[in-house]
C-alpha cells in the first residue's frame, strides 16, 4: 500500500437489511484517496454515494471487503472525522460558539487529548468563524443566521476538531447559486489553511470539479464506480476555469456518462 | 405586541361580561326559577357568603391535583426517556400504552375506592392516571424524531448514546415536554375533580356534589366558576413557564 493513501478501499460492499429484505446499495467499490486530496461522488439519485461516505466514517460496517483509513482498517465510528451534510443540523438551542464547541465538549468528556481547555477552542472557533467570514458571530442564534450562514457554521463545525477527514454530503445543495460558489471558495481556502484528506458527495458536476482532485462517477443498482477522472486544472481554482474548454468537456462526458443510467431507472 | 396582548385579554373578559348582563336580564325576563338557573348576582352572592368553605374545598383540589401532576411529570419522564431512546422498550410498552390511555379513568375510580377508600388518595391517583399519558408520549416523540444527520456528526466525534442523549436527545424534547405540562395539568385537574365528585369528603367536586343533592343550585354554579377559574390559571401559569423555558423554540 502506498504511504500516502489516507483512505483505502478494498471490494467494498454493502447490502442494508430492513425487514428481511435486502438492498444491495455498493458493491465492489475499490479506490485509493491520497492524504490531503479530496476526491468526489457523482452519480444519479440511490446510487450509495451517501452509504459510501458512511462507510468510510465508519458508521456502517462493510458486508464485504475492507476499508483502510490511516492504515488501520475500520472497526466503528472514527474519532478523527468532520461530517457536514445537506442540512446544516445546528443545535437551535445553542449559540454559534456553544455550536462549535460541541465537538469539544464529546472529545473533553472521553479523554481525547485534542482537547485542552476552553479558553483555547474558544480561540479557534473565532479564529475559524473569522475564516469563513462570521467574524463576530459568536453570540448569535442560529435561527437569526442565513442559510448559507448557517452552512457555514456546519463547516466550521466539522472542522474544528481539526480531523484528518472531512465528509461532506452534498453540502450545498439548499443554497442558491451564488452563494454556492462563495462556498467552494471558501471550502479551497479552508484546505489553504489546513490539511485535511476530503471526501465530496455532490449532484452539482461543476462543483466536484472546482474541489475535487478525482471525480468518482457512479452507476446504480448497485452502487458500483463506472467512470474515474483526474481533473487537472491548476489550483487554486477559479470560477473562470470552469467554462474554460476542458472543465465544460469534462462536465459534459460526466454529463453523459451518468444520464444513461438514470433512463434506465425510468 | 402589547396591543395584542391586551387585545387577547380584553376581548375575552369583555364578552364574558356581555354573557353574564345578557344572562342576567333573561332569567327574570323568561321567568325562569332560580332553582333551575340562578342570575350570575345571585351566585356571585352565594360565593361571597360561602368564601371559606370554598377557599378550603379549592386548595383540596389544588393540592390533589398538582400531587398527581407531580407523580405523572415523574412516571411520564422515566417512560418517555426509556420508549424514546429503545426500539425495544417501545415496541414492548408503546402499545400498551395506547390501550391503557383509552380507558375512560373515571371508570377506575370505584376501583380506586375499593382499595384506598374514600378521600385524597383516589383523587390523587384518578389526576396521576390521566396526566401521566400526554407527557410520555411527547418526550418520547421528542427523542425518536432526532435528526439522523445530527446522530451522523456525534458517532463521528466519538459520541457515545448516552451521550447523544443528553447533549442532544433531551434539549431537543425539552418544547414538548413543556408543552405536554400544560395538557398533562388540565388532565390531572379533570381527574381529581371527577374523583372528588363521586369519592371524597373534601374538594371542589366534592362541594358541587352535596350542592347537587341539597339543590343549592347557586352554590354548584359558584363551584363552577370556581373550576373554571383554577383551570385557566393553572393551564396559564404553565403556558408561562413553558415560553420562559424554550423561548428558542418560539421565535423563529
Ligand atoms: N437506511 C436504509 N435502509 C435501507 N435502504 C437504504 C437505507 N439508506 C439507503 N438505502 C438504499 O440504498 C441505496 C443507496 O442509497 P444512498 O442514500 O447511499 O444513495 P445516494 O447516492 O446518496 O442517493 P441521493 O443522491 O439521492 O442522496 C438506495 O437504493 C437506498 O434506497
Ligand atoms: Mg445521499
Amino acid at each position: 500500500m502506498p504511504a500516502d493513501a489516507a483512505i483505502q478501499l478494498r471490494d467494498v460492499a454493502f447490502e442494508y437489511l430492513t425487514n428481511g429484505r435486502v438492498t444491495r446499495a455498493v458493491e465492489d467499490v475499490s479506490l485509493e484517496v491520497t492524504r490531503g486530496a479530496t476526491v468526489a461522488f457523482v452519480g444519479p439519485s440511490g446510487c450509495g454515494k451517501s452509504t459510501l461516505l458512511k462507510l468510510v466514517a465508519g458508521l456502517l460496517t462493510t458486508s464485504r471487503g475492507t476499508i483502510i483509513v490511516d492504515g488501520r482498517p475500520v472497526k466503528g465510528p472514527l474519532e478523527n472525522v468532520g461530517m457536514a451534510f445537506q442540512n446544516p443540523v445546528l443545535l437551535p438551542w445553542r449559540t454559534v460558539l456553544d455550536n462549535l464547541l460541541l465537538p469539544f465538549e464529546i472529545l473533553r468528556e472521553n479523554g481525547d487529548p485534542r482537547a485542552p481547555d476552553r479558553a483555547v477552542w474558544k480561540d479557534k472557533a473565532s479564529a475559524l468563524l473569522k475564516t469563513v467570514g462570521l467574524a463576530g458571530a459568536e453570540h448569535r442564534q442560529p435561527r437569526e443566521l442565513s442559510g448559507g450562514m448557517r452552512q457555514r457554521v456546519s463547516l466550521c463545525r466539522a472542522l474544528i476538531h481539526e480531523p484528518r477527514l472531512l465528509l461532506l454530503d452534498e453540502p450545498f445543495a439548499a443554497l442558491d447559486a451564488f452563494t454556492r460558489e462563495e462556498m467552494w471558495e471558501l471550502h479551497q481556502t479552508l484546505r489553504r489553511h489546513r490539511e485535511f484528506t476530503g471526501v465530496l458527495v455532490t449532484h452539482d458536476l461543476r462543483e466536484a470539479v472546482f474541489l475535487a482532485q478525482t471525480i468518482y462517477v457512479m452507476s446504480a443498482d448497485p452502487g458500483r464506480i463506472a467512470h474515474v477522472h483526474e481533473v487537472k486544472l491548476p489550483t487554486p481554482r477559479t470560477l473562470a476555469q470552469l467554462y474554460g474548454a476542458e472543465a465544460t468537456a469534462l462536465i459534459r462526458l460526466m454529463r453523459e456518462q451518468i444520464r444513461p443510467s438514470r433512463e434506465a431507472v425510468a | 405586541m402589547s396591543g395584542l396582548v391586551s387585545r387577547r385579554v380584553v376581548l375575552p373578559l369583555l364578552l364574558f361580561a356581555a354573557v353574564l348582563a345578557v344572562w342576567e336580564a333573561a332569567v327574570p325576563l323568561l321567568r325562569i326559577q332560580q332553582i333551575v338557573l340562578p342570575t350570575p348576582s345571585g351566585i356571585a352572592l352565594t360565593m361571597v357568603h360561602t368564601a371559606g368553605p370554598i377557599a378550603f374545598h379549592a386548595r383540596h383540589t389544588l393540592v390533589t391535583t398538582l400531587l398527581g401532576f407531580g407523580f405523572a411529570v415523574g412516571l411520564g419522564l422515566l417512560l418517555g426517556f426509556a420508549i424514546g431512546a429503545s426500539a425495544t422498550v417501545h415496541d414492548a410498552i408503546y402499545p400498551l400504552l395506547v390501550g391503557f390511555n383509552s380507558i375512560p379513568k373515571a371508570a377506575m375510580v370505584p376501583l380506586l375506592v375499593m382499595w384506598f377508600g374514600i378521600g385524597a388518595v383516589p383523587a390523587v391517583l384518578t389526576a396521576f392516571l390521566l396526566a401521566f399519558f400526554p407527557v410520555a408520549v411527547n418526550v418520547a416523540v421528542g427523542l425518536a424524531t432526532l435528526e439522523s444527520e445530527l446522530r451522523d456528526v456525534l458517532r463521528a466525534l466519538g459520541a457515545s448514546r448516552w451521550q447523544i442523549f443528553r447533549k442532544v436527545g433531551v434539549p431537543r424534547t425539552m418544547p414538548l415536554f413543556f408543552a405536554s405540562l400544560k395538557v398533562a395539568i388540565s388532565s390531572a385537574f379533570v381527574g381529581s375533580v371527577i374523583s372528588e365528585t363521586v369519592a371524597s369528603n373534601a374538594g371542589i367536586g366534592y362541594l358541587m356534589a352535596v350542592a347537587g343533592s341539597d339543590f343549592n343550585t347557586r352554590l354548584a354554579f359558584g363551584g363552577l366558576f370556581v373550576l373554571a377559574a383554577m383551570g385557566v390559571l393553572l393551564y396559564g401559569v404553565f403556558a408561562i413557564i413553558e415560553r420562559r423555558m424554550t423561548a428558542w423554540a418560539y421565535t423563529e
